[in-house]
């Protein structure tokens, strides 16, 4: 019998290590690093990431003449694994650029270790400020910067009658992202005399479920508009929440990000009315978006996202980054990256050379019941306004 | 909004956050007092009893149906597992069970993810429950109070199944002094497996319960897990009545510190814990006890 | 109490040549495998191997189970981080003195209060300051960077008497510099172990009560043990952040430290040596899994299950295991 027990065992044990990937090398192909969360509380969100860079490479085939080889590697949200998977990725695995990440405490990590690691860093879902000029080697393509989406969603609340007269309640999660576009809201929304109705803004811990206390807060201090910036995933919780204790009925939600649509798919009617600033969705309307949401339909089953529209448009500015560069080397790779564009589905985004982060266009959504669409969604993001890219910052110092 | 209103939407809050706060620690404290196993896949539980209830909703079933099959289904699962792995390492140092549980919870989460993926789930509500009620000044969500009915009945269920049945009388005995109960001819076998699957049943519930009340995902369940260790052991290991009283407790410390100082909200409670622990061992009502 | 002494185990000679010959392979490896992902993951194995030694002391040796003995490695990551960043960048030493010190006077109250009860009660009594220390240095965003993590961190020289040895910046240098303090924590608390006073901690892990019957205060070395556990956690720390240049609180959240507690489990409790063996199968574990699969938790947990159930003394009960194989 315990023979028995421990053959088993030692086969499961030394099955699981012997099972290496078989990665039968043809062409020495160019390796790319993705780093993407796939466990923990944004692991949709890392899913979506994955899809969209995928996509890109898929798209674009071969780099230099040889075959692009993807190495997808799961951060849980966590810094100091973040930065092992990344040396992982570029010491063992040889590859010559990393690219993805979501959550601004893993991006400003592994742009801490970068000049250990030696290679181009470009991030598609980080939001916080600080990357502005941080590193030659890091750089910014995809999702709109904090400063950015503030600008756009004061800009939005203005040019919106049912949002202009409204006083706000300002709730953010605890980390740096949350604070700094809490923080931006409230400085901006100041200087254009929109009203705040709690100036030192709530934080709430990023595990928060029950949101409950925070809603009696909003309801208790009076105010008819709320102003969020939590994680994405998170917007239809906080949402649903919201609906169940009547606050939609009179307040106005506005997102500081906007919410991923497999989430507002599963909040339901609660996550209708929610506006946000963002740089796409699919009601954006132009050939190149309406191409690229149907490629990603037939390919993945999955409704287009932002997230993955932003690593599929920051992919593309990394593969022809390369191709531009010529080689794989990563101060060539990082001077070609600078100035570049891309002309994707949330039309032309170009790096900026002087900062390495993106310069793009916005537009600010409603989410509402969705017209008939080829992707079954129920609730969709309506685009209300587009603001271009040189209304929307960044500060004067990187122009 | 007036200071009533205020004051009820925070005890409103405070004790729905307890009852589900309470029905978790109660099966948890349940297993621990009968077996002596600190089961750390708890939470994992109460997440597997979450999924189980959005899918039989999703799939046509009446909610409070749901909330009736579900939790018997993860007792089901609870049987399996103490069976299987549990039984095993009974008579060894707590130390082993802990960490087999933990390599459980990693387990029971991965086939999570596995099969439900990572995007959050909400449990679809009759249409009655999604009113609003007003009552004194404020509004207050049907579903909310249903849910706060729903912890009351479980927990006189289970006053009653403990209190009653000839069943429950066994298991408190065993609780007590197992020696004694396994010597007038009680097979302990029995006793174990069925104070795990009672808290496991406990744990059923609560999930479907937090289902609509907050957001399913795959790892809703840690901080579950640790929010019942706070409330067990404020309420004394072992200790049902203490479990309820703490539960109560911790949903209102919690409740007006995230109203009224929302940074300082959890330490306040770990602190709460330690001292206790450190001055009161015994829980609350000085019926806990550790072996 | 003079009989346990006596009946101890000197140590054999064939000991010291194996531990001599794993420190000769462990010193040559950076230049043997020069590829710095290696280097990395056997130095995080190494500082690990020294917090789940410390954790062993505690756990085989006292018989107290702590949930969160991460979070000493995580205060001593932070002082030994903010030391280097606002008070003297360059001063290596001192910043690591800080770090163990702080985290000695920080445990030092946290213990006198634990040691009052035992078991499992002490165990959750881990779990309950583990929580609010972590708490804490999550939402002290102006000192800590809250979420974000402490970031910034300077590399200094490594000077003895003098001599820059190189920077800490560099992987190897600061592989040689781990291995060299693991290796002197390994010896001081071998030694330490096994002497009278190591004695005592095994008498109060076999019983307590018949330990304070032949007049030992029981309370008082499990707070020795305790504190000492602290401060070699804390060294750990000091070593993790100048590896890792980066500390967030996820390092010190709760599940982070029943991944330590694996570790002495996964390697065997009650050797020093077996954590070490276990901090490097863990690390090397959870990396593997996890890069070979989505569903790294599922076989992690299926490992550990495996491990408890079939290898519950863990990798030091593999050789006695075998043998018992053999005779069926």
């Amino acid at each position: 019998m315990k023979k028995a027990f421990l053959t088993t065992i030692l086969c499961v044990i030394a099955g699981a290590f012997l099972m290496v990937p078989n990665q039968a090398i043809a062409k020495d192909p160019v390796k790319i690093g993705v780093i993407v969360p796939l466990s923990g509380i944004v692991a949709q969100g890392g899913e979506e990431m994955k899809m969209g860079i995928q996509m890109a490479a898929e798209e674009k085939g071969t780099l230099l003449g040889r075959p692009i080889e993807l190495i997808v590697e799961d951060t849980q949200v966590k810094p100091p694994v973040a930065v092992s998977k990344a040396e992982k990725l570029v010491f063992k695995d040889g590859c010559k650029a990393l690219i993805g990440v979501f959550s601004s405490g893993v991006g400003l990590a592994i742009a801490k270790n970068i000049d250990r690691l030696n290679v181009p860093f470009l991030t598609t879902h980080v939001m916080t400020t600080k990357f502005y000029g941080l590193n030659p080697l890091v750089f910014r393509s995809g999702q709109l910067a904090n400063d950015q989406t503030a600008v756009g969603n004061v800009k939005g609340i203005l040019a919106t009658p049912d949002l202009k007269d409204r006083t706000y309640y300002v709730l953010v999660h605890d980390y740096a992202w949350g604070h700094d576009a809490g923080q931006r809201f409230v400085d901006l929304a100041k200087k254009n005399g929109i009203k705040i109705a709690n100036e030192d803004f709530d934080k709430a811990p990023i595990k928060t479920k029950d949101w409950s206390s925070y809603i009696s807060k909003i309801k208790a201090s009076g105010a008819d508009g709320v102003y969020i910036a939590l994680i994405t995933n998170v917007i239809p919780v906080f949402a649903k929440q919201a609906y169940d204790f009547g606050i939609q009925k009179y307040a106005r939600i506005v997102s500081g990000a906007a919410p991923g649509p497999v989430e507002l798919e599963a909040g339901g009617e609660a996550c209708v009315g929610i506006f946000g600033a963002s740089d796409w969705c699919w009601d954006v309307d132009n050939p190149i978006s309406d191409k690229w949401e149907s490629d990603f339909w037939k390919k993945f089953k999955t409704i287009p996202s932002d997230a993955a529209c932003h690593s599929y448009v920051g992919a593309m500015n990394l593969f022809n980054g390369i191709e531009k560069a010529g080689s794989t080397d990563p101060q060539e790779i990082a001077d070609a990256l600078r100035g570049i564009s891309f002309n994707g589905p949330y039309g032309e985004v170009r790096i900026s050379a002087k900062d390495n982060c993106m310069r793009n266009s916005a537009v600010l959504t409603e989410t509402k019941l969705a017209p008939p669409n080829p992707y079954d969604a129920k609730i969709y993001m309506k685009v209300l306004h587009t603001f271009p890219a040189e209304e929307l910052g960044p500060p004067a110092k990187w122009n | 909004m007036s200071f009533t209103a205020i004051a009820v939407d925070i005890i409103l809050n405070s004790l729905v956050l307890g009852g589900v706060l309470l029905i978790v620690a109660i099966g948890l404290n349940i297993i621990y007092g009968l077996s002596r196993v600190m089961n750390l896949a708890h939470g994992s539980l109460y997440a597997l009893g979450a999924y189980a209830g959005f899918t039989l909703v999703a799939s046509g079933l009446n909610y409070f149906a749901a909330l009736l099959v579900a939790p018997l289904l993860i007792a089901v699962v609870g049987l399996i597992i103490e069976r299987v792995i549990i039984v095993p390492v009974r008579k060894r140092s707590i130390v082993y069970t802990l960490i087999l549980t933990y390599g459980l919870m990693f387990f029971l989460d991965g086939l999570i993810k596995y099969f439900w993926g990572n995007e959050p789930r909400f449990i679809e509500l009759p249409q009655f429950m999604r009113q609003t009620l007003p009552i004194a000044g404020t509004h207050y969500p049907v579903f909310r109070l249903v849910t706060l009915l729903t912890t009351a009945v479980a927990m006189i269920g289970l006053m009653l199944f403990l209190g009653k049945t000839k069943l429950g009388i066994i298991l408190r005995a065993a609780s007590s002094i197992p020696e004694m109960v396994s010597c007038m001819g009680i097979n302990m076998t029995f006793v174990h497996a069925g104070a795990f699957a009672l808290g496991c049943v406990l744990a059923g519930i609560a999930g479907v319960i937090s289902g609509p009340l907050y957001t399913i995902d795959p790892i809703m369940g840690h901080e579950m897990l640790i929010s019942s260790f706070v409330v067990i052991v404020i309420g004394g290991l072992g200790s049902l009545r203490g479990a309820v009283l703490a539960a109560f407790l911790i949903g209102l410390v919690q409740t007006l510190a995230e109203f009224f100082v929302t940074d300082l909200a959890m330490v306040i409670v770990y602190m709460m814990m330690a001292l206790i622990l450190a001055f009161m061992p015994r829980g609350l009502l000085g019926e806990g006890r550790f072996e | 109490m003079s009989e346990m002494v006596t009946k101890r185990r000197s140590t054999h000679p064939m000991k010291i040549v194996a531990l001599l010959i794993v420190v000769t392979c462990l010193t040559l490896f950076p230049f043997v495998v020069t590829n710095r992902f290696y280097i990395s993951l056997v130095n995080e194995m190494l500082i690990y191997g020294l917090l789940a030694m410390s954790l062993d002391v505690l756990l085989g040796y006292t018989g107290l189970l702590s949930f969160m003995h991460n979070a000493y490695l995580g205060l001593g990551a932070y002082v030994v981080g903010l030391f280097l960043i606002h008070v003297a960048p360059s001063s290596l030493w001192l910043a690591l003195l800080a770090g163990v010190v702080v985290t000695s006077v920080i445990a030092l109250p946290v213990g006198w209060v634990q040691v009052r009860t035992g078991g499992l009660a002490f165990a959750l009594l881990t779990l309950a300051f583990g929580m609010m220390f972590y708490t804490i240095v999550w939402k002290w965003y102006s000192l800590t960077g809250g979420d974000d993590g402490l970031m910034g961190v300077p590399h200094p020289d490594i000077q003895v008497l003098g001599i820059t040895l190189g920077s800490s910046g560099n992987p190897t240098t600061m592989y040689l510099l781990s291995l060299c303090i693991v290796f002197i924590c390994f010896l001081l608390t071998w030694r330490i172990i096994h002497s009278p006073f190591g004695a005592v901690l095994e008498a109060i892990r076999e019983n307590e009560e018949r330990a304070s019957f032949v007049g030992i205060n029981v309370r008082r070395y499990k707070l020795y043990g305790w504190m000492y556990a602290c401060m070699l956690a804390g060294v750990s720390g000091g070593l993790f952040i100048l590896y890792r240049g980066y500390i967030g609180p996820t390092t010190m959240s709760a599940f982070a430290g029943a991944g330590v507690l694996m570790m002495v489990l996964v390697g065997g409790m009650g050797s020093l040596w077996g954590p070490i063996v276990g901090a490097g199968i863990f690390i090397f574990m959870q990396d593997y899994i996890s890069t070979m699969t989505e569903h790294w938790e599922l076989f992690v947990g299926l490992v550990v299950i495996m491990l408890v159930l079939f290898l519950p003394r863990g990798f030091i009960g593999l050789g006695d295991y075998l043998t018992r194989f053999r005779k069926e």
